[in-house]
């Protein structure tokens, strides 16, 4: 007997818990209970053979959470202990049931959440899978952090060829802790290519009905439910709901449909499981029909392609100097604050291209699509040219994506679809080939057909694939226009393919580029546009589609329209320039205002002398009040960011008029290794950005070689480093250690701040310049630079 | 289950280490904007659970020995704002710095009055005990390294989603873990002070010429 074999049976059971009965057969408080399965294998072997005997079919090992991180200093290594515990669970299930690795979260957040990266959470997966090669099944269960889901799935498609099954944990509120959905689970794990998925954990089945009952209308894989034993009592740590209720709720959420495996967590013991296979017994399996239409997803939200939804196109360096300046000097910040803008005017979905051949791209790319996920919850779209850049992209992606794009020429169709299908993402087919693009709707047509059929070759659902028929300038090739709103059409109607399309190409050359691009955009949504990539920070273009929505029925009662465009907006009165200095400006905390008159201020005065003579002198003065109690320190980050619009101003006329960019010196700021609070250190950014310094800005947790490798790189000699916690001062220290041993860097200067950091300590371990605030970092490099 | 209605002010002020400014227009919409976002994404959590002292391995030092003298038992608890509020403060640091440093001291305050109402369940589970105030690792000489007992033996990263990391960092970071001693007889009143706490040559409070209510 296999897995698949089993498959074919109506119903599959599953067993019940383990630390419950490991519990009641004493078990204390806060003990490894994976230990047992050495230590006391009788008694792990006697609660599997008791669940095989109420007719458990495929027992879970007693390996929830036999992972390096846990076991770490518990004495026992991950391949004993998950040998020891299959080999249990084998003996028990005879040839009665199959053997299951059992596999829990790793028991640290993964990053954002937590400081474990994706790729430490694939090798603990990994350790623990290569040891399992006596398993039957891979089984994860009560995960509640999607990513590092699939880091584990990942692991064991890429490690081993057993089956995948693979739960997630619910509250009422039809999200887990760190708020995936159920359509985001069903839909990422369904594209990674598990076997079977589900629910376990957290709920009592009359909880978990409506979260299974969502589940059914997401996918069409065979669903498996472990629910607890009721709500457990904080003091008593017992269960509510008796084996006969259980199997009672259990026997309407196997109505639902689609459910196929079912099982119990805890406070469920071989009493509930009996139960369980005496309401399957004699019943015919059913499949709920499916709802969904297709979707993409990020960790927490899911979006069907059911009508127009708006891909935003700014993040993407062509033609874009501060974006391409932004990729230069690693801020991350500003391509996150181009993210965050878009998302607030209403963009459904992401485009993520970071190319520029000056850059590591793939490195990048890793960075913006961690860090775009961890501040807005839209899906991606990840927009390369280069597989390679593709794959880590997708790799640390939490949901599923859409990658952009294929072409139909041979080449990309066979490096582009596998990795697309292996990741379960969607993906763009640009109708182009070798040959460049057909003039005619029908050659364009013809493309999209041989990109869908090949598609479905590499085992790509079609639903999955969104063909853009491609917008040439009209004002060069005016019947192009048409053709491509034909080949939209047709893709549409006769491929029952979504459609995507960047709109803005087609007025290039015109004057009043904007009206020429709304209109076709609206003509283009006419023909059945489903995805317009557009820059949705443009009102006349997000209107459009708007009032396409309530014109064509889907904006039902007009309520997003409504909610739009209701309230007149209230702008903010301008004060007339006139009456305001740039220092009472920044003192006040009015950044247009103060952006205004340096604009103004540009005009007469060079600006070299608008940072030294205005600009800095208001920024001190709010320092002094801020020392001096006068002022809280929100409003004192304020007006830096009020003189940080000014800087903007000054920058963008610098860089247009090719002068060298305003910069009174270079620094490097990070948190320490292991240390995950940058509060602080964001708030030294913020001052010393406004004061005119370079920030080149590691981040947090950040490893002492890559602050070396940057100074290097990037000619900085001076360094900030920030630690919050006693526990992760030492790597302050092993930091400045191995910068001061690195010969090149030996003239290097520290700033050093945080919470448990003392001006002692600081001398002790090397640094040049203790600083008790923000304000003193800024003294600190005042002093350095020398101005 | 707890809800937050409202989120103390003061507290809040105290983390910005404002307490002696004077309060204006501009910074009390902030506040108002801030407590309201906080409150919607905070998704308050907590676990307890009742030990012998004398039967465990968490009694380390002698700071937490003094904390529970004459208590036979003692609470365990940990409580969290949920990962939604760091993402709240996170994203804020990219968006808005001010608001970011305002909604980063307003959790604090707002973790703490989670605590505070978890106390209020421990009291009234246990009406014939005297209790002592919250005494967490890292205070005195008891080791930081703890958080991850107590959060093995409450079955937190389960239960409610609250881990550590290598460091001892708790995650999510508005979050807390305490032990408060059960006693039959009255505390002896004993001032947590500035002494007892490892913050205290560096402590933003004592800076600024006031005290913390430790």
């Amino acid at each position: 007997m296999n897995f698949n074999d089993l498959l074919k049976k109506e119903y599959i059971i599953l067993d019940g818990a383990m630390g419950t009965m490991l519990q009641q057969s004493g078990l204390k408080l806060g003990e490894i209970p994976e230990a047992l399965n050495i230590e006391k294998p009788e008694a792990v072997i006697d609660i599997h053979r008791q669940y095989v005997d109420a007719g458990t079919e495929i027992i879970c090992s007693n390996t929830f959470g036999a992972n390096g991180y846990k076991l770490k200093g518990s004495g026992y290594s991950v391949g004993d202990t998950i040998k020891a515990g299959i080999k249990n669970a084998r003996i028990a299930a005879g040839d009665k049931a199959l053997v299951a690795l059992d596999i829990g979260p790793i028991g640290q957040l993964i990053e954002p959440a937590g400081a474990m990266s994706f790729e430490d959470a694939y090798q603990y997966f990994k350790e623990e899978i290569i040891a399992a090669e006596d398993a039957d099944v891979l089984f994860f269960e009560t995960f509640t952090d999607l990513l590092e889901l699939k880091a584990g799935v990942l692991a064991a498609k890429e490690n081993s060829d057993k089956p995948v099954v693979a739960s997630m944990t619910f509250e009422k509120s039809g999200r887990t802790f760190a708020g995936v959905s159920v359509a985001s689970a069903a839909l990422t794990l369904e594209g990674l290519g598990v076997d079977a998925l589900g629910v376990n954990c957290s709920l009592g089945p009359n909880e978990l009905m409506p979260i299974v009952k969502e589940f059914t209308s997401w996918t069409e894989l065979p669903i498996f439910v472990k629910p607890n034993a009721g709500l457990p009592d904080p003091n008593s740590n017992t269960y509510d709901v008796s084996a006969e209720d259980f199997a009672e709720c259990m026997d309407k959420v196997i109505g639902f449909g689609t459910v196929k495996l079912v099982g119990g967590c805890c406070g469920t013991t071989p009493d509930y499981i009996r139960a369980l296979k005496a309401v399957t017994e004699n019943r015919v399996y059913k499949k709920a029909e499916l709802k969904r239409s297709t979707a993409v997803c990020s960790g927490t939200t899911a979006v069907e392609i059911s009508e127009p939804r708006v891909i935003g196109e700014r993040i993407n360096p062509t033609g874009k100097k501060l974006f391409k300046e932004a990729l230069k000097t690693n801020n991350i910040d500003y391509i996150l604050s181009q993210a965050i803008s878009q998302v607030k005017a209403g963009a459904d979905i992401l485009d993520v291209n970071v190319g520029l051949p000056e850059i590591d791209e793939k490195e990048m790319m890793v960075r913006v699509i961690k860090a775009i996920q961890s501040v807005v919850d839209v899906p991606l779209q990840i927009d390369t040219t280069k597989p390679d850049v593709l794959e880590a992209a997708l790799r640390v992606y939490n949901g599923k994506p859409i990658v952009n794009s294929v072409n139909g020429e041979e080449k990309s169709l066979s490096t582009v679809l596998p990795i697309v299908k292996k990741y379960g993402a969607s993906v763009v087919g640009l109708t182009l080939d070798k040959n460049g693009i057909p003039k005619t709707a029908e050659g364009r047509f013809s493309i999209a057909e041989k990109i869908v059929n090949r598609a479905k070759e590499y085992g790509i659902n079609p639903q999955n694939v969104y063909i853009d028929c491609l917008t040439l300038t009209v004002s060069a090739e005016q019947e192009g226009c048409g053709e491509t709103l034909k080949a939209l059409h047709r893709v549409k109607t006769e491929l029952g393919c979504k459609t995507c399309l960047g709109v803005s190409n087609i007025s290039f050359g015109l004057p009043n580029r904007p009206l020429v691009n709304h209109i076709f955009l609206t003509m283009a949504l006419q023909q059945g546009l489903d995805l317009p990539i557009i820059n949705p920070n443009d009102e006349d273009m997000m209107g459009a589609i708007r009032a396409f929505k309530v014109l064509s029925n889907i904006d039902k009662n007009s309520a997003d329209y409504i909610a739009n465009y209701n309230e007149i907006k209230t702008e903010k009165p301008v004060i007339n320039s006139a009456h305001v200095t740039l220092g009472e400006a920044i003192r006040s905390g009015l950044q247009t205002e103060a952006a205004e008159i340096t604009k103004e201020m540009l005009s007469k005065k060079d600006a070299m002398e608008i940072v030294n003579g205005e600009l800095i002198p208001a920024l001190d003065k709010v320092g002094a009040d801020f020392e001096a109690d006068r002022i809280f320190l929100p409003q004192l980050i304020q007006s830096a960011n009020v003189a940080q619009a000014c800087f903007e101003v000054i920058k963008a006329y610098l860089t247009k008029t090719d002068a060298a960019p305003v910069s009174k010196g270079k620094i490097i700021l990070a948190t320490v290794k292991g240390d995950i609070h940058d509060i602080g250190k964001n708030i030294v950014k913020v001052l010393l950005d406004n004061y005119g310094y370079t920030v080149v800005d590691l981040g947090r947790d950040v490893a002492p070689e890559l602050i070396v490798s940057t100074a290097i790189e990037q000619d900085i000699r001076v360094i900030g480093l920030s630690a919050l916690m006693t526990t992760t001062l030492g790597s302050m220290e092993e930091t400045i250690k191995l910068v001061r041993n690195t010969p090149e860097l030996k003239s290097c200067k520290f700033l050093v701040g945080g919470a448990v950091l003392t001006k002692e300590y600081a001398e002790a371990i090397g640094a040049d310049y203790y600083c008790k605030d923000a304000k003193e970092s800024v003294d600190a490099a005042k002093r350095i630079f020398g101005s | 289950m707890i809800t937050l209605k409202s989120i103390d002010r003061d507290e809040t002020l105290r983390y910005l280490s404002g307490s002696r400014v004077v309060m204006n227009a501009g910074m009390e919409e902030l506040l108002n904007i801030c407590e309201e976002e906080l409150l919607k994404a905070a998704s308050p959590k907590y676990l307890y659970i009742t030990i012998n002292t004398d039967n465990t391995d968490l009694i380390i030092g002698e700071s937490i020995k003094a904390h529970l003298k004459g208590c036979s038992k003692a609470v365990l608890l940990c409580a969290t704002l949920g990962s939604e509020t760091d993402k709240l403060i996170r994203t804020a640091q990219v968006t808005d710095m001010a608001k970011a440093v305002v909604l980063d001291a307003m959790a604090s305050a707002a973790v703490e009055q989670v605590c505070g109402e978890v106390e209020k369940l421990i009291i009234s589970d246990n009406p014939q005990s005297f209790l002592t105030w919250r005494f967490s690792p890292g205070y005195g000489d008891y080791p930081l390294s703890l958080q991850e007992e107590f959060l093995r033996i409450l079955d937190a990263p389960r239960k409610i989603g609250l881990c550590t990391n290598e460091n001892s960092i708790l995650t999510p970071t508005k979050s807390v873990t305490a032990i408060i001693g059960l006693s039959n007889t009255p505390i002896e009143s004993k001032r947590k002070g500035c002494a007892s706490c490892n913050l205290n040559r560096t402590c933003k409070f004592r800076k600024a010429g006031t005290r913390c209510e430790f």
